[in-house]
């Protein structure tokens, strides 16, 4: 069975653990074993039964009512299976979150209409991460409607003013869906609910169902790229390496780079088995007519004609997570290595998607910034190859920022 | 229990074992014998060309199954293994969780000290219990085998952590993504030795394979690997239900694993 991976976003409190600990019991997902200790627990805290311990497993998240660390859980629907990944909503546990959300094809939002609820900066900064993970299908589910007695009204403002923001920053009016639901009453999860007779859309599934069944299937593209990991036997001459497009066949003439080195493809062995070609998505073991030489992990494989650029510098949009001060290092596919500067182009307010005056790094919003390199590497833009094109940002050993490519 | 694609299980795994390889200096793994270590086994061969590239090491209580220690010797010889053997104490006195909380532990801290070995492959998944399920792929341990689940590294974009204390290590986890099912429809796919003690006798078969002292069988018909999966598709019951030590107290797995169980 084929299985999706969606991620749930949006600020703490607006239901994302309770959403998805709902949806395992209305489906029949969760044990009962699992259920009836999410139950004793609940009674245990002297709380109403709460659907997001099926979920949130460690003392502490119970206790405190919020998710710590993100974890998954599957759900068979039709033909296909999903995997929901749960993250934290609390700022200060933004790692935890992009971790998670990082693994998300699509995205559900979730959005209290409680009064004093609503759209907050955590709800938006969400989407603006999800953005920049490459994530371009979202089902917005505007939660806690039960509160505002299912009332059209308290749907349609929450619609209308997210609306603008989602669009602002990049996604298609066409990829994104609205659902009113109540995730701890079960409402409009699975089953239409009767309290909301005014909503004629389809259910929350079947809203996460349609988004994938909808899409156009971009996949990636058909030039050869290849990230070597490594090499396999000790005297360097058999490659691992993962294909990330294209298609490497026996005989292909090849680049290595960045050392720039020619060689010509002798074997292919996928799985344990010599293969003619090698595609998308397989780890590959491939032996060369002649030595690669040193330095191969993070290596780039490519046809001779179709190179990536080899850099030293590029122009990057960063979120940042942590302070970025004097000591950097970067992490870009396997390589650990220094990175000289960051220089500021553009602040990016996260609320809002909009530039900022100040053109400094601020934790929780974004920078377009110029990033130089302590060497030479084989990049693409994040748009056109993802796995060439982003790296993650260190500053005195602490997760500073996640970074995508926007100009080579 | 949902059947996932073999395909991409498979790939990922083999991603992340080479990439555990390829990144540490002196990897080892642990092998239980049970069918998930096995499976993961059957993995790096395929990632290595047919060998197994790291030590494997079973925490040997004295106390498992003759079926066990019988599978122990002829897989190894089989595979050719580089196995080694730690062998811990029982102590009278420890019981349930208190002594899988100890004496494992401590005694993977002996071997691990004595070769050195800086990460250590892990062969647990999501499905088995809401704790492992907040593990990611890669996961640092301190000096005293600690997880800090409060403060796990970020883990995105393939990239793994590989920061540690001076004396921790890196557990790895190359099987998160599989479920039960799928690690049954593996071994009847590539043919995978299993324990014998998997299959149904007298009316009783393991799912879950711990030592003698606390692991009971459940009423089952299975005599086949095909007629496991076929209970798995059905069953409602939780794979470590015959693990006595689970059932003891509240968090008991989240304290077990923030001290160093496997």
């Amino acid at each position: 069975m084929i299985v999706k991976t969606i991620a749930l976003l949006g600020h703490k409190d607006h239901g994302k653990s309770t959403l998805i600990g709902s949806m395992l019991m209305q489906t029949g997902s969760a044990t009962q074993v699992r259920i009836n200790e999410a139950k004793a627990y609940s009674e245990k805290l002297r709380k109403p039964f709460e659907p997001a311990f099926i979920l949130d497993s460690f003392s502490e998240e119970r206790e405190q009512g919020m998710t710590y660390d993100t974890t998954r859980a599957q759900i068979k629907y039709k033909d296909l299976a999903f995997s929901f990944i749960d993250v934290p909503g609390h700022e200060e546990l933004i790692k935890n979150m992009i971790s998670g959300a990082s693994y998300g094809e699509v995205a559900v939002l979730l959005v209290s209409a409680k009064g004093d609820e609503g759209i907050r900066d955590q709800t938006k900064r969400h989407l603006f991460i999800a953005r920049m993970l490459g994530i371009d299908r979202l089902v917005v589910a505007v939660n806690k409607m039960d509160s505002m007695g299912y009332e059209e009204g308290s749907f349609n403002s929450i619609r209308d003013s997210l609306g603008k923001f989602i669009s602002r920053i990049g996604f298609e009016e066409r990829d994104v869906r609205f659902v009113p639901i109540s995730a701890y009453n079960g409402e409009n999860l699975v089953k239409k609910s009767g309290k909301m007779a005014w909503y004629g859309g389809s259910t929350l599934i079947d809203s996460i169902y349609g988004i994938f069944a909808d899409a156009s299937g971009a996949g990636s593209g058909s030039a050869l790229r290849i990230v070597v990991q490594g090499a396999i036997d000790s005297e360097g001459n058999i490659i691992a390496g993962k294909v990330i497009s294209g298609r490497l066949t026996e005989g292909d003439k090849v680049d290595i780079l960045p050392n720039g080195h020619n060689a010509k493809v002798k074997e292919i062995i996928v799985k344990g088995r010599r293969v003619n070609s090698a595609g998308i998505g397989e780890n590959a073991a491939i032996t060369l007519d002649s030595k690669a030489g040193f330095g191969l992990r993070g290596a780039v494989i490519s046809g001779i004609d179709d190179r990536p650029r080899v850099v030293d510098s590029v122009t990057a949009r960063i979120f940042v997570t942590g302070v970025i001060g004097k000591k950097l290092h970067v992490k870009f596919n396997g390589i650990d290595m220094g990175c000289r500067s960051v220089d500021v182009i553009d602040g990016i307010d996260t609320t809002t998607g909009e530039k900022m005056q100040r053109k400094t790094p601020e934790v929780l919003n974004a920078i377009d910034a110029r990033v130089e390199f302590d060497r030479k590497l084989p990049v693409e833009e994040y748009r056109a190859t993802k796995e060439l094109g982003r790296f993650v940002l260190y500053s005195d050993d602490v997760f500073a920022g996640i970074c995508t490519i926007t100009k080579v | 229990m949902i059947k996932q694609d073999l395909n991409v299980l498979e790939e990922r795994s083999i991603y992340v074992i080479r990439e555990a390889k390829m990144k540490f200096k002196n990897i080892a793994a642990l092998w239980s014998m049970g069918k998930d270590s096995t499976t993961m086994l059957a993995l790096a061969r395929k990632a290595f060309l047919g060998k197994v590239p790291f030590p494997v090491i079973h925490i040997d209580n004295s106390i498992d199954f003759p079926e066990t220690y019988k599978f122990r010797q002829d897989l190894a010889k089989e595979w050719n293994l580089d196995l080694i053997v730690a062998q811990s104490e029982i102590k009278p006195d420890l019981v349930g969780s208190a002594c899988c909380g100890k004496n494992k532990p401590e005694t993977l801290k002996k071997v691990m000290e004595e070769h050195g070995f800086d990460a250590l492959i892990v062969s647990i998944r999501r499905d088995e219990h809401g704790i492992r399920a907040k593990e990611r792929y890669m996961s640092p341990r301190d000096e005293e085998f600690r997880w800090n689940y409060k403060d796990q590294p970020a883990e995105l974009w393939d990239d793994y952590s590989s920061k540690m204390d001076k004396k921790g290590h890196i557990r790895v986890h190359p099987l998160l993504d599989w479920n039960e099912i799928d690690i049954w429809s593996y071994v009847k796919q590539e043919n995978i030795p299993v324990n014998p003690l998997y299959f149904s006798r007298n009316g009783h078969r393991y799912r879950s394979l711990g030592c003698t002292h606390c692991t009971v069988p459940l009423r089952s018909e299975a005599k086949t690997v095909d007629d496991i999966i076929n209970e798995l598709e059905t069953t409602t019951g939780e794979e470590r239900s015959g693990r006595s030590m689970d059932k003891e107290r509240e968090y008991v797995m989240q304290r077990l694993r923030s001290l160093g169980y496997m």
